[in-house]
């Protein structure tokens, strides 16, 4: 074991070196050096690139390392985690420069990128783990520097609120978790993924069924299910923008690839018998998250019950055979995090000179044609409306649904869309339809927010139906 | 050569796009020049590919598009994930459709050549809207056709609510979401398809080989044909039409009643019917019934409105009923009125919305209780207008009669009791239809004109050139609907023999 290191351990290794590095870079430089975000940029791209270039040795792709397994789906979750890192990385830069009157609104740019790629490798571990300690403390690594990142605006009472809140939301959960993960252990006795499962197959017994159902319950908290999603309209509007990004996709992606392992690994035995179970929690949740996003005036808050609604629909892939399931949940967590990070990023501009309103969106289509299109863009592909990637993503998530006979859930899903739609389009409205209001002067948009606006226009546009995006990538994958 | 020409269709629009976007807006007549040049290029194409599709006729085609005819026939694997093709391919029907957009698309480029706001944006819209009507004509693969049919909801809610007139951002937020909500029952179905079928394939044509199981089609057949039936204003789903075209510039409402309306009966027909013919044969009878409302009750509400617009929507409505009531006649006939009543339509309905755009783009007002004389003013618009309600209450010479006169005789034939009545009740229906069209015509164009139209000028070169050419396809169709029958009998006789031979198998047991 400890003759070589294999080399598909070497990005994550890289990340978790990665935030002592930046962090540790402020020591030999001074207040207002860039270095700090240099390194950070690098690394970060590095490690995305790395993460493409290495291969998956030969044969199955699978490995164990003691507890440490990368399998195909680890790899593109890998990738989703780390896109989004670097988005929000990005995003965040804006808020740590001096604006116009002369103080950023945020301090300390290093330890905010060093909690990021904290939270990113806490993703990693839980799609790597293959027992339940690693997978728990894959999860705590991830949500414990959320806590931290929500309360960053220290001027801002909000943010400390809405920290408060999913401290005390998400140590609830945890003691779910762990609940779950003891009695799992009391029914299987051991903590081992294999033997969970080789127990399982063997025949299940209450104790079993409240574990699952513990389970669920806690990651409910952190995918925002119902009936744990009420946290989260509140801390993302109070978190500050970029933290929010974040928190809507790192932390999604870190909760639904915990759901993915354990469904396909652990519980596939009893799949079956919880799908009722999933379809339930998948249903009410794009529903409430749906109904609750209509009457939002704020972007923030909106956006809360988008991503509400959104971890429904991706619940509804749960319920597919495994390798449909991953390849459509991987895709659509791609999908989702550029089409959200491209709608954050727009909010982010707005925010700079504005409030986070949809009135502040008035007159847009006037005054920034460009970013009215990106955000007509953003908007329609989170809606699923095609050629647009959501659509792509969306019809995966579905399909993988339908393979196995829920059409009711899917046609209930789908028919929930226009609901989905109609306030995407309230959205749109407000920035195509309503006329410009006297006092907002047009934005003016940095270098850096314009390229990656238009970056992420040209991603979400193009990468549902070039086949070569979708297919390739999973192509060579045994998901 | 030819294959790529029938793909080029609906690529061109898309490139005219790509083109135009460095283009600054402020050259609007760069842009605009750009995009009727394209647009034109299209109809060129399309209409020397009917051509050839009529020329072809009777030669064998490709082995994998066998049993429908195809031309120009391409099948390339597209998203493997999902086994999705891009298959495309010509018949006479769908031909002639594309004929149609090609017609409206380029009338509407050139009748919105003074619209106001964003131009760019409005013929970039435009044109996309051109690729996704293009698009779900030419797919025979239903990811394809999926992803084409609800492209339009992109481009129709922006048009709408940007450029619109009244209340353009109700009337575009209802008529997006009602037709969302069609196409979401439509996907929903699709699903059923692929996993039903049970050879894992989305393309029409190896769909059409098999029968998908019985308990299968008696939900999925409703739910599905509803859903197409949402877009072309089948009663109980018309809502949205009248207040969507009301409120919608003179553009979009050539493309949403001329040819997007005509996407759902196609749908129906080629989709729905065709892939489930034994389940059509259950429930067509129903939707009989509720033609009632569509082709009696429309014509009737049409009298009571002010505006030309609320006015050529119910017209709309009633007239889509009659495609409808071709299509549950299933017969080869009615199949073959109900196609002809769709170009036909088409044509018509483009003329009607235009020459309706150019009169209130100098009145300021389509309310017809405050026009009069407009005939003095401007004959030309005025003959226009009264052509093409001529033509839709189906004046023999034009291309209304011979579809409607086609779809009475084909339903007629139809061995029901309650297919002769509504039968029956539409053909006395075109009484009602020339009163609301007589009155309309009588309102607006004669008596005397208000002192504020003084002013007004008759139609300039771009706006006479859109409705000679309209005129002039309404009257081809009319005088020589021979030609066109024999296009249309190709695609109509593999769908028509697939559903005599389903028989209806005892449900339930």
């Amino acid at each position: 074991m400890s003759q070589y290191i294999p080399n598909f351990i070497i990005p994550d290794a890289l990340l978790l070196l990665f935030p002592f590095i930046v962090i540790g870079s402020r020591l030999f430089c001074d207040y207002k050096s860039k270095i700090p975000w240099r390194i950070a940029n690098f690394g970060f791209i590095a490690i995305f690139i790395l993460l493409n270039l290495i291969p998956l040795a030969s044969g199955e792709g699978r490995f164990f390392i003691s507890n440490w397994r990368v399998d195909d789906f680890g790899v593109l979750m890998r990738e989703v985690l780390m896109v989004s890192a670097i988005l929000g990385m990005w995003l965040s830069k804006d808020y740590f420069e001096h604006g116009a009157d002369g103080k950023p609104q945020m301090h300390q740019i290093a330890e905010f990128i060093g909690a990021i790629a904290f939270a990113t490798f806490g993703g990693f571990t839980v799609v790597s783990a293959c027992d339940l300690l690693t997978f728990f403390l894959g999860l705590e690594i991830a949500t414990i520097p959320m806590y931290a990142l929500t309360a960053w605006n220290k001027q801002d009472q909000m943010g400390s609120e809405a920290a408060t809140k999913y401290i005390l939301m998400g140590s609830v959960a945890t003691a779910f978790e762990l609940f779950g993960f003891s009695y799992l252990y009391g029914f299987a006795g051991s903590l081992h993924f294999n033997e969970i499962q080789h127990a399982i197959t063997n025949g299940t017994s209450p104790l079993l069924w409240l574990s699952v159902l513990f389970l669920f319950c806690g990651i409910g908290f952190k995918l925002t299910l119902f009936p744990f999603y009420t946290w989260a309209p509140d801390v993302y509007e109070g978190a500050p923008t970029p933290v929010t990004a974040v928190l809507s996709v790192t932390s999604k992606a870190t909760a639904i690839a915990f759901l993915v392992v354990l469904v396909y690994g652990p519980l596939a035995p009893i799949q079956q018998q919880i799908a009722p179970l999933i379809a339930l929690l998948a249903g009410v949740t794009l529903f409430v998250g749906n109904l609750g996003a209509l009457k939002q005036s704020r972007l923030r808050r909106f956006m809360a019950y988008s991503s509400i609604a959104q971890a429904g629909y991706i619940m509804v892939a749960l319920l597919g055979p495994a390798t449909m399931g991953k390849t459509a949940i991987v895709y659509y967590l791609f999908v989702y995090a550029v089409s959200n990070y491209l709608a954050f990023f727009i909010f982010g501009i707005i925010g700079h000179h504005r409030e986070e309103t949809f009135a502040s969106l008035r007159g847009l289509s006037k005054q920034n044609p460009s970013l009215a299109i990106a955000l007509a863009i953003s908007m329609f592909s989170l809606a699923g409306i095609p050629p647009l990637a959501g659509f792509f993503g969306k019809f995966h998530l579905f399909f993988s649904g339908a393979s196995t006979g829920h059409y009711v859930l899917v046609a209930f899903a789908v028919l929930n869309n226009v609901l989905a739609l109609f306030y995407y389009l309230q959205l749109i409205k407000s920035a195509w339809v309503d006329e410009p209001d006297g006092h907002l002067t047009p934005l003016r948009l940095t270098k850096r927010q314009r390229g990656v606006v238009i970056l992420l226009s040209i991603a979400v546009v193009v990468i549902g139906f070039m086949p070569f995006l979708s297919d390739n990538i999973f192509a060579g994958f045994n998901l | 050569m030819e294959t790529i020409l029938f793909n080029a269709i609906w690529v061109i629009p898309l490139l005219t796009v790509l083109v135009c976007a460095p283009i600054s807006a402020t050259h609007s007549k760069i842009l605009k020049s750009l995009h009727a040049a394209s647009a034109t290029v299209v109809l060129i194409a399309v209409c020397f590919l009917t051509y050839r599709v009529y020329a072809l006729s009777g030669t064998p085609v490709d082995k994998a598009a066998d049993p429908l005819m195809l031309r120009f026939f391409t099948d390339i694997p597209w998203l493997d994930v999902f086994k999705a093709h891009y298959t495309v391919g010509a018949d006479g029907l769908n031909m002639l459709l594309l004929a149609l957009t090609a017609f409206i698309v380029w009338a509407g480029v050139l009748v919105s050549w003074n619209i106001k706001g964003n131009q760019k944006v409005f013929f970039a819209l435009i044109q996309l809207l051109a690729t996704s009507v293009y698009g779900v004509y030419m797919s025979f693969d239903l990811v394809l056709f999926f992803v084409f049919y609800e492209m339009e909801a992109l481009c129709m809610y922006l048009m709408i609510a940007c450029y619109g007139s009244g209340r353009r951002d109700y009337g575009g937020k209802k008529l997006t979401l009602t037709l969302a909500f069609g196409s979401s029952m439509i996907l929903a179905t699709l699903f059923g398809i692929y996993f039903e079928g049970g050879i894992s394939s989305w393309s029409i044509v190896e769909l059409s080989k098999v029968t998908l199981p019985m308990d299968f089609q008696m939900w999925a057949f409703p739910l599905m044909f509803m859903g197409f039936a949402v877009s072309s204003s089948l009663f109980p789903f018309h809502f949205w039409s009248p207040d969507g075209h009301s409120a919608a510039p003179t553009a979009v409402s050539m493309l949403a009643a001329g040819v997007m309306m005509k996407m759902g009966a196609y749908g129906c027909l080629r989709v729905a019917m065709f892939l489930m013919p034994e389940a059509a044969k259950i429930w067509l009878p129903y939707v009989v019934a509720l033609l009632i409302f569509n082709v009696v009750l429309g014509p009737f509400i049409a009298i009571r409105h002010k505006d030309l617009k609320y006015i050529t929507a119910y017209s709309s409505i009633s007239h889509l009923g009659l495609i409808f009531l071709g299509l549950a006649a299933l017969t080869p006939i009615g199949l073959r009125g109900a196609s002809l009543q769709m170009i036909s339509h088409g044509f018509l309905t483009g003329l009607f919305f235009a020459t309706i755009g150019m009169i209130y783009e100098r009145t300021h007002t389509r309310d017809i209780t405050e026009m009069g004389g407009i005939m003095r003013k401007m004959p030309f618009l005025g003959v226009g207008f009264v052509i093409a309600g001529f033509a839709g209450l189906g004046l023999p010479g034009f291309s209304g009669f011979i579809a409607e006169s086609t779809i009475f005789i084909g339903a007629f034939q139809q061995d029901s009791t309650l297919t002769r009545i509504v039968t029956i009740l539409a053909i006395l229906s075109i009484t009602t239809t020339a009163v609301y069209i007589l009155q309309t015509a009588n309102r607006m164009l004669h008596g005397p004109l208000p002192q504020k139209y003084e002013s007004l000028t008759d139609g300039c070169f771009r706006e006479k050139l859109v409705i000679v050419v309209l005129v002039a396809c309404l009257l081809f169709i009319g005088v020589c609907p021979g030609w066109i029958s024999e296009i249309l009998d190709q695609s109509i006789a593999p769908i028509f023999a697939k559903i005599a031979a389903s028989s209806i198998p005892v449900v339930g047991g």
